[in-house]
């Protein structure tokens, strides 16, 4: 107890001293943003613990992978933790992305860190993805093959930008070296820091988006106390869940990669596989590049189509009904082409 | 619920969760399968534990054992602790997940199967890439007759009109050899068999499938079972098929195992008769015409049935005279790892590549069988008698029977008397051989036919 008083500043900190009650109700933001900072901290702790062991050269990253999952004690569920953590991170920074606009979160002033947001999902679905190459199976090290061949098709740049990134003229050991060094410590920074600064940005901007007060707002606050209560029982009982999955679904590995041709099916990490279901139809420049730039484009322009009026704070406010059309269509193309992969 | 009642449920899910844990962590598959070994009958029952090889062949770490605890040496030419599995089998050595540690093996079970055998048995310094052609079996094997079937093709095509010659011109799978010179008869080559005839779709759906040649699986049924590729012939099986060993991952109740996981050159009659003693092939029907005087599958036959029955049973039915040979050989102690396995060279027929006959050992009416002196405990005849498992058969300054081929026959040896003397491969029961030379046998030496000598030499059975 003496320690809790020493240090509840410090936990204090994390939020303001009131909070509105209609901006802190669970059905409002169904605590996604907390969910999507949870799940990156259990991953960055479960990938610290796996740096201890993983090799990143091709001889010995697959190898060393096994070791993790199958000899040393515990790491199966630390590695399927790493996993369960990492792809509960995609979904709840999904979902948090599709609350803010259904919610009208991006209202202004909040243009910056809506932008901020979705540059912290990009990171995170590159994150995840350097993340399965890691495994170095054989369905990572093809879906790899094809994601970085993506680039070449970039005209002019794109050679180089396809040595940047692999480090050589062909995947190898520079490639899993990059890959390593960004998933582990690039991507790690950069998210590190963009959290951080999405919340301040949401401090500075007046905190969580609520309605305003004859929208059905109402002036009652909750105090912090309750409101950390209520995160630590939501961060046990999702701790518990993820520990449930780490140990009944362990996360997937394959055999070893295997660079000799027609050896597997090319299958894409689950996040990609609209893309994947794009490239088997349309020329991979605008399938691989230019489609998912565009998506990321017109999601950017979300807080710029719809900046004032009512609605703000109100589930589904007709009012604001552009930026919610335009979220519901990207979400039945991306959900309707994974899902046409994943039956194929 | 009052705050109490939320941290007690969050309390317990947590709890209930990290119990879970641990209790997988001590509920693995591998620790299940040393739990069933320590459960057989006739073991010592070993500490649950991973366990780790390390061949000296590779020096990698291998953990295969932690599940196939129990499971045989392959062969004693190829120690575990020596090979490993790995060399052969492929897989991924530190996998303890069956899924992970069974991708990319080498021919699923068994790597020995032609279509991957060059990359398991025949990698360079085992059983292929030595100067000597004659180390190079998955090579000869390839191209031997049991492999490229060359033989029934022909005939059947030529039959049928789909050819003009009865020379062979194709094989299973095409085979190619820039040896030179060619020995007499040797072809350079044989071509896969397409569909240039009506009648060859025919052929290989009714020739070519089922366990006709040693690419083919054989029959899933009592008495057929059989693995493919060398394992067709140097892996045992028995009438039933049912692994008898103490690997706890291979059932035990289902066919299609060998009796134990164990590679051997001394192979008795009877794994030669999962192929060779099943029925007949008719040329008129194209088709193989399973016997079916075959008692159930199951105790051995001895104990079945009375001596003459079984005999027939067990010998090779087509040509019965092998049935009325006074002594019980195996097949192997006449057909020599030349004749089977192939000299390397692509034969079309088999009268071209087998020579091995009555008089090789029991010589003529004129001359004792040649004979050729062992000079070196190294030389082909002191290895094979080694790995057979009859070392002590044999010794540096032998002489043992040499055939027209110049191949040498170390089961058959002369002895200081001048006497010769063979020893059963199989069983290592030894006989004396009677020669012609100075008997009273009539021999014509230009019939050597089975029937031909057992006309006289036959006992009733």
């Amino acid at each position: 107890m003496r320690l809790w008083r020493r240090n509840k500043s410090l936990i204090y900190a994390l939020h303001p001293e009131k909070i509105p009650a209609s901006g802190a109700r669970l059905t409002y933001t169904f605590g996604l943003g907390g969910i999507t900072v949870f799940a990156a901290t259990v991953t960055a702790f479960t990938g610290l613990a796996l740096t201890l062991y993983y090799v990143p050269t091709p001889a010995d990253a697959h190898a060393s992978t096994v070791l993790i999952n199958d000899i040393a004690s515990f790491g199966a569920v630390i590695r399927s933790l790493h996993y369960w953590g990492a792809q509960l991170m995609v979904i709840a920074a999904t979902l948090h992305l599709v609350r803010i606009v259904f919610t009208g979160g991006y209202r202004p002033p909040r243009e910056l860190n809506w932008l901020i947001g979705l540059t912290l999902l990009v990171v995170t679905l590159i994150w995840d993805f350097s993340g399965y190459v890691l495994r170095w199976d054989n369905g990572a090290f093809w879906a790899l093959l094809v994601g970085t061949n993506l680039f070449r098709e970039i005209p002019f740049c794109g050679e180089i930008l396809y040595r940047a990134l692999v480090g050589d003229t062909q995947l190898g050991a520079s490639a899993l070296l990059r890959f390593y060094g960004w998933h582990v410590i690039g991507l790690t920074l950069i998210a590190g820091f963009g959290i951080v600064y999405h919340l301040w940005r949401l401090r500075k901007d007046g905190g969580i988006s609520r309605p305003s007060l004859e929208n059905g707002g109402t002036p009652a606050f909750v105090s912090r106390d309750t409101l950390l209560f209520r995160e630590f029982i939501a961060v046990a009982l999702l701790t518990a869940a993820l520990l449930f999955l780490a140990t009944f679904f362990p996360a997937p590995l394959g055999p070893a990669a295997n660079p000799s041709p027609g050896t597997s099916e090319v299958r894409a990490p689950w996040i990609f596989l609209w893309v994947q279901n794009l490239l088997r139809a349309i020329p991979s420049l605008w399938a691989g590049i230019i489609i998912p730039l565009a998506v990321l484009g017109l999601l950017a322009l979300v807080p710029f189509l719809d900046r004032r009026g009512p609605g703000r704070g109100v589930w589904f406010a007709r009012a604001r009904w552009k930026p919610q059309a335009l979220i519901a269509l990207l979400a039945i193309i991306v959900v309707g082409f994974s899902l046409r992969e994943a039956l194929r | 619920m009052s705050k109490p009642w939320w941290i007690f449920i969050a309390g317990a899910t947590v709890l209930l969760a990290v119990g879970a844990i641990v209790w997988r962590e001590n509920h693995r598959p591998w620790q299940a399968w040393q739990e069933r070994y320590n459960l057989q009958p006739n073991v010592t029952p070993i500490a649950i534990g991973i366990k780790t090889l390390v061949p000296t062949r590779t020096g990698q770490p291998e953990l295969c054992l932690t599940c196939h605890v129990g499971i045989e040496d392959i062969s004693p030419s190829h120690p575990a602790t020596a090979v490993g599995c790995v060399i052969c089998h492929g897989g991924d050595p530190l996998a303890l997940d069956a899924g992970r540690a069974h991708g990319n093996m080498h021919g699923g079970g068994n790597p020995s199967d032609l279509s991957v055998a060059m990359a398991s048995c025949g990698t360079t310094d085992c059983h292929g890439g030595n100067a000597d052609p004659e180390q190079n079996h998955v090579t000869r094997v390839l191209h031997s007759m049991p492999a490229t079937y060359a033989g029934g093709i022909a005939n059947v095509r030529y039959t049928f009109g789909a050819q003009a010659s009865p020379a062979a011109q194709f094989a299973v799978h095409a085979v190619e050899d820039t040896s030179k010179p060619l020995p007499p008869r040797a072809l350079t080559s044989l071509a896969t068999l397409g569909t240039l005839h009506p009648i060859d779709a025919q052929l290989q759906q009714n020739c070519l499938t089922g366990g006709c040649h040693l690419w083919s699986p054989a029959k899933s049924e009592p008495y057929y079972y059989r693995s493919t590729g060398c394992a067709t012939c140097h892996y045992l099986f028995d009438d039933e098929g049912l692994y008898r060993g103490n690997d706890p991952t291979i059932p035990h109740d289902q066919p299609g195992h060998g009796i134990v996981h164990r590679l051997t050159t001394a192979i008795p009659f009877t794994q030669c008769n999962h192929c060779h003693n099943r029925g007949t092939y008719s040329l008129k029907q194209m088709a193989f015409l399973p016997r079916e005087d075959l008692p159930p599958a199951g105790p051995p036959l001895s104990a079945q049935m009375p001596a003459e029955g079984r005999r027939l049973v067990e010998y090779y039915q087509p040509v019965g005279d092998f049935t009325k040979c006074e002594i019980e050989l195996n097949c192997i102690d006449c057909h020599t790892a030349q004749e089977v396995m192939g000299d390397g060279h692509i034969y079309g027929a088999k009268p071209d590549a087998y020579y091995v006959q009555c008089q090789t050992c029991h010589g003529t009416l004129t001359s004792a069988p040649a004979v050729e002196t062992i000079r070196d405990a190294n030389e082909t005849a002191m290895r094979q008698a080694r790995i057979d498992g009859h070392a002590d058969f044999l010794s540096v300054g032998d002489q043992v029977v040499q055939t027209a081929r110049g191949e040498l026959l170390w089961s058959v040896k002369q002895t200081a008397l001048g006497q010769f003397v063979q020893i059963d491969k199989v069983t290592g029961t030894t006989y004396k051989v009677p020669l012609v030379l100075g008997s009273r046998c009539a021999q014509d030496g230009s019939d050597q036919s089975a029937k031909y000598c057992h006309q006289c030499h036959y006992v009733t059975r």
